[in-house]
């Protein structure tokens, strides 16, 4: 399996996903003073199991207790590559998911794109 | 001890010619029910249900996301008599969730060696609610024979033809396509047949033509030939999704009766327009595909589509809607952008549109859609078109001596049901 690091992505994380299926996605963390920012990066054929997508109220309670992530800090960012096909749905694409949080338990989850340079910003400030 | 197996049937879409296919998936998962077990199959596409039949155990056998609340109805039935109901097939696990609220037991993943433990809890009342068995996939060699037996072969015949049976060669695709679930299915691996398995598989067929549903038979170039050189002695005739279109095994798929094959459209390259030629070229008929409604099309690409389609002389061409089919990438994304505005499942049967589509309004696709279909078939009609195709392959069948007469007992019948003349 060749997964690429990059610039949004330091490793390759590993969790459990629908109906146990081992699945991986790409991971960022990034600790600034004021915030969290965590970058899922879905890694398409390459991931076995279930998508950063359907399972991100799951992956990012998950991520927050594992690495020591106040809730309240976090800003938590779905990336999904470029597939580099000609189709426009294959782009490059960010989108910063917000939960809510409620008795511990992430719900609710509703997405609003972000730009690359959003992000960039964000993650070199 | 007595099993009902029951297919659930589905709204047909408007305007289209419909053919009544036996299923394959469910007389797949008999093969792999214990032997003790007697099996009685209800296909609801054509029969009546009959809830209070003196059955043990009911499984319910779910392919299209468009079956998945009728299967819930019946098995709320069932189970209101007391019944008790496994579900499994693909839109089991596409819908698993909602699925275990109507069910006693939810199967996912492929039934080969899983069946007997499953009757084994049944026997001992203690069937699981879940057997989750989707990251277990079994050795493609144990998958045998489908149950052929268990149709009622009568009603698959349409004026006295009969009509094709399903077959698989392989399972899993390689290849992760945007509107397609089935890498979330297991399936991202492609796992060819044994071709030893195939051949025992084909024997058991009564049937000279064929609709071979493997996702895509263009995964391995020598399995591939080897397939094709495996089924020419069989002399059938048969359809299928993606082959490779190198010429060797063109040739050989044409030896092996490859009567048509779709091919998705997806632009107007001349890559496609050579393809279809290659096709062409060794007496392969295709039917384009054409998913209408991805963020890339405009109205104008819509029509610059359906005219390259008249203009590369394909035989069929079947158009649908994007359907956003849940644990899609599809589906993924219109989520995200909020755009999904209609949650009946009833209506995902690509031939509705249940999002807002990003380049027109949703009622603008529904039309586009419609007019995709009228401006391809404005010249010859759907059935025409389909006509000329069996007319193809009736002669290649009589010249090999393979031709079945029509059943004149059936004649006046179109599955299982008497055939109304219209009078002038």
């Amino acid at each position: 399996m060749e997964t690429i690091i990059n610039k949004y992505q330091d490793q390759v994380y590993h969790f459990k996903g629908l109906w146990d299926i081992p699945s991986i996605c790409g991971l960022k963390i990034v600790n600034k003073k004021e915030n969290t920012i965590v970058i899922a990066t879905d890694l398409f054929e390459e991931n076995p199991g279930t998508s950063i997508t359907e399972w991100n109220t799951k992956l990012a309670k998950e991520l927050c207790d594992k690495f020591e992530i106040d809730y309240r800090k976090l800003i938590y960012i779905e990336h999904t590559p470029d597939k580099k096909t000609k189709l426009s749905f294959n782009l490059e694409s960010f989108y910063k998911v917000n939960f809510q949080i409620l008795n511990d338990k992430f719900e609710n989850p509703k997405w609003e794109e972000m730009s690359k340079e959003e992000v960039n910003n964000l993650i070199t400030e | 001890m007595k099993f009902q197996l029951v297919f659930p049937k589905w709204r047909k879409l408007e305007g289209q010619t419909t053919f009544n296919l036996p299923p394959h998936g469910a007389i797949v998962f008999a093969a792999t029910i214990p032997d003790y077990v007697e099996v009685e199959f209800i296909d609801e596409n054509l029969e009546e249900m009959r809830f209070d039949d003196d059955v043990d155990f009911v499984g319910i056998s779910m392919l299209l996301t468009t079956q998945v609340k009728r299967g819930w109805a019946i098995a709320d039935e069932y189970r209101k008599r007391g019944k008790k109901v496994i579900f499994g097939g693909i839109s089991t696990m596409l819908h698993a969730e909602e699925t275990m609220l109507h069910a006693d037991a939810v199967f996912l993943g492929e039934a080969e060696g899983h069946m007997e433990q499953v009757f084994k809890d049944f026997r001992n009342g203690e069937l699981k609610k879940v057997y989750n068995h989707m990251n277990d996939l079994p050795p493609i060699e144990i998958v045998g024979p489908a149950r052929r037996e268990l149709y009622k072969r009568d009603l698959y015949y349409h004026k006295g033809v009969q009509m094709v049976d399903l077959f698989h060669a392989s399972r899993g695709c390689k290849y992760s396509c945007y509107p397609c679930a089935v890498s979330y299915l297991g399936g991202r691996q492609f796992r060819p047949r044994p071709i030893d398995k195939v051949v025992e598989d084909l024997a058991t067929i009564d049937n000279n033509r064929l609709f071979i549903v493997d996702n895509s038979l263009a995964q391995d170039t020598q399995w591939e030939k080897d397939l094709f050189k495996a089924m020419i002695p069989f002399k059938k005739k048969w359809m299928s999704h993606t082959i490779e279109d190198k010429p060797e095994v063109l040739d050989l798929a044409a030896q092996a009766g490859a009567w048509y094959v779709y091919q998705a459209v997806f632009d107007t390259s001349d890559y496609i327009k050579e393809r279809v030629k290659r096709y062409h070229d060794y007496g392969i008929g295709v039917e384009g595909t054409i998913l209408l409604g991805l963020d890339n099309q405009t109205e104008d690409d819509i029509k610059r589509l359906v005219d390259f389609l008249l203009e590369i002389d394909l035989d069929l061409a079947e158009f649908t809607v994007l359907a956003p089919f849940p644990h899609t990438k599809a589906y993924s994304d219109l989520i995200k952008q909020d755009r999904i505005f209609n949650k009946n499942w009833d209506d995902y049967n690509a031939g509705q549109v249940v999002y807002h589509p990003k380049h027109m309004t949703a009622e603008r696709l529904q039309e586009m859609y419609q007019y995709a279909w009228d401006t391809f078939y404005k010249d010859e009609t759907q059935e025409e078109k389909m006509f000329k195709l069996l007319k193809s392959v009736v002669s290649r069948e009589v010249e090999d001596g393979t031709f079945r007469k029509r059943r004149q007992d059936l004649s006046k019948t179109s599955f299982g049901k008497d055939v109304k003349h219209k009078i002038a």
